[in-house]
């Protein structure tokens, strides 16, 4: 590996140095000043403190929203995984009429606005006299991690050694039987790292919760945007702290399931 | 291969059910998810933009279309429209200039560079965008505490120079930063398919390095510089968060328009016709460019004498 070379390769690691420290100085900012001794969050930070992790863990809102965040982002997850992976593999292994139409559909939340999605979706519920919000932000975070799974599902198929499960068919195992000595040992792993991203999608989303959401029931990102433009103390950067490192999990995990580029097709 | 080459039998076997009916049972629950909750809510939504609401507030016959009038006789909302389309250009150009570099770090460079570089743009992808925004207030902030302020005022450039905050060049730069791992990636994915060979074999031929890369490894990474167009371009027409955090009054665009006149106005048939014009600009960004790729791939078919 490692084609860059001469003063195009020099120039090429430059820039991508310049664009790395630009894709890390605001998230580097926000890490920083959640351990600031200020009482307000602005630049430089002086001092060092963890007293607004203290403040922040103790804090039941934060709690609860964070709470939230991550059963719901389950819950969509697995009902995601339910209704995608049966969907991309009847789409992939057998003739439907109609398939290409069938998946545009459902890779259709992709292509619609979220913030319209979000919106069509509130009205609908209140058209249907449906209030509770936990059931009304559980189907909107389905529509967003839905398409993610299809996705994920069809690309792992298509890597599946086809003449393994043609020779097990042929010694005589049933369909089902295939499928689960012979497919899903092969697809788990791309599957499983799908399964983490949706997650992710799930619990940082904004668009959808922005309009489903209500006082009792507010997903992090929500009670984060609210908390902004009332508080203006580092326990904001903090706060923001704990989805980075959220994010940093997930990233690790991605590359232990599968390999970063793999997870992201690259 | 398949079944037919087998004998057949009158008895159907135990293990091959109808094909059909099982493959329709398997996608049935998916796609009626996605119907109900997402097809004819977006409908039903679209179709209030041209049903009209009276002072009593229920949406109802008879169609109209003074919100379309409304929207497009109110230079307002034309300058909205405008800031959107304006601030999606410029993020989706700046996006793939500085997406270039990184993508060929994480195809070309060396493996430690390039995983360090990968891990990198992926992170962004899996941190809320109200954080990331929320860090480019901190960065951009018009006082002297603002980081990028403080640190030129550090290095001697007097007090606050930088006033970009509420400002169009502020949605752009913090959008810049939100799809910059969408249009890396899938220029990444690009440029690590081109075979490595045709480059050598310009160099052999005597072709400088950057000939090379303007005449073959560009050329064949438009794939992937299309799609990262498309849909950064549409993504940010289509944002909320952003313009709302960083935009302020003076980079109003459509999706917090949309946001108040639902919110602020009520005005529903107004929310739809704009929410209308928003699926609009992302349907119209991917068709356009899919007609425009599609012609271009014609026209180097019919130079090279293929059909």
């Amino acid at each position: 590996m490692g084609r860059l070379s001469g003063g195009g390769g020099l120039l090429t690691y430059v820039m991508a140095t310049a664009g790395l420290v630009f894709i890390l100085a605001p998230l580097v900012v926000v890490v920083a000043l959640s351990f600031s001794q200020a009482n307000i969050a602005t630049f430089p930070p002086s001092g060092f403190t963890t007293s607004w992790y203290e403040a922040v863990l103790a804090d039941d809102e934060f709690r609860q929203a964070f709470l939230t965040s991550v059963v719901l982002a389950f819950a969509a997850t697995v009902a995601s995984f339910a209704l995608g992976l049966p969907a991309a593999y009847a789409l992939d292994r057998w003739q439907v009429p109609g398939a290409r139409a069938v998946e545009t559909v459902l890779l259709s939340p992709f292509i619609l606005p979220i913030l319209i999605t979000g919106l069509a979706l509130l009205q609908f519920m209140a058209m249907l006299r449906m209030r509770d919000a936990s059931t009304n932000l559980f189907i909107g975070h389905v529509l967003i991690t839905l398409p993610y799974l299809v996705r994920t599902v069809t690309a792992s198929l298509k890597q599946v050694d086809r003449s393994l499960e043609e020779a097990a068919r042929t010694l005589g195992a049933s369909p089902w039987r295939v499928f689960r000595r012979i497919t899903a040992p092969q697809i788990a792993p791309g599957i499983a790292a799908g399964c983490l991203f949706a997650f992710m999608v799930s619990f940082d989303d904004f668009p959808i919760s922005f309009w489903l959401s209500t006082a009792e029931r507010m997903p992090l990102p929500i009670y984060l945007q609210n908390s902004m433009s009332k508080v203006f103390d580092p326990s904001i950067a903090t706060m923001s702290t704990f989805t980075i490192v959220t994010g940093v999990l997930a990233v690790i995990g991605l590359e232990k399931l599968v390999g970063l580029r793999r997870a992201m097709n690259v | 291969m398949t079944a037919s080459a087998l004998p057949t039998t009158d008895m159907p076997t135990r293990f091959a059910p109808p094909r059909l009916l099982v493959g329709v049972a398997m996608l049935l629950p998916a796609l009626g998810f996605l119907l109900a909750f997402l097809v004819l809510p977006s409908v039903i939504l679209l179709s209030y933009s041209v049903l009209s609401q009276p002072q009593s507030g229920d949406i109802g016959l008879p169609f109209t279309a003074s919100s379309y009038q409304r929207l497009i006789s109110s230079p307002a909302y034309r300058h909205v429209a405008m800031t959107t389309l304006r601030v999606a250009l410029f993020t989706s150009l700046f996006t793939s200039l500085l997406a270039y570099p990184l993508a060929m770090a994480i195809a070309y460079g060396r493996p430690l560079f390039s995983r360090i570089t990968m891990s990198l743009v992926v992170l962004p992808l899996v941190v809320s965008v109200v954080v990331r925004t929320y860090g480019w207030q901190l960065v951009l902030g018009n006082s002297g505490t603002g980081v990028l302020n403080w640190l030129l005022h550090v290095l001697g450039a007097g007090t606050a120079p930088v006033q970009v905050m509420f400002t169009e060049w502020a949605i752009v730069i913090a959008s810049v930063h939100v799809f910059l791992p969408l249009m890396v990636l899938p220029l990444a994915a690009s440029l690590a398919r081109i075979e490595p060979s045709l480059n050598e074999a310009a160099r052999v031929l005597g072709a400088p390095a950057w000939r090379a890369f303007v005449r073959i490894t560009l050329p064949l990474s438009v794939p992937g510089l299309i799609a990262g167009l498309t849909i950064v371009f549409s993504l940010t027409a289509a944002s909320y968060v952003t313009p709302q955090m960083v935009g302020g009054s003076r980079g109003l665009m459509l999706g917090v328009l949309l946001e108040q006149q639902i919110n602020t106005s009520f005005d529903w048939p107004m929310g739809a016709a704009i929410a209308a014009v928003m699926v609009g600009i992302a349907l119209g960004a991917t068709a356009g460019v899919e007609w425009l790729v599609g012609r271009r791939a014609a026209a180097r078919l019919r130079r090279s004498g293929a059909r």
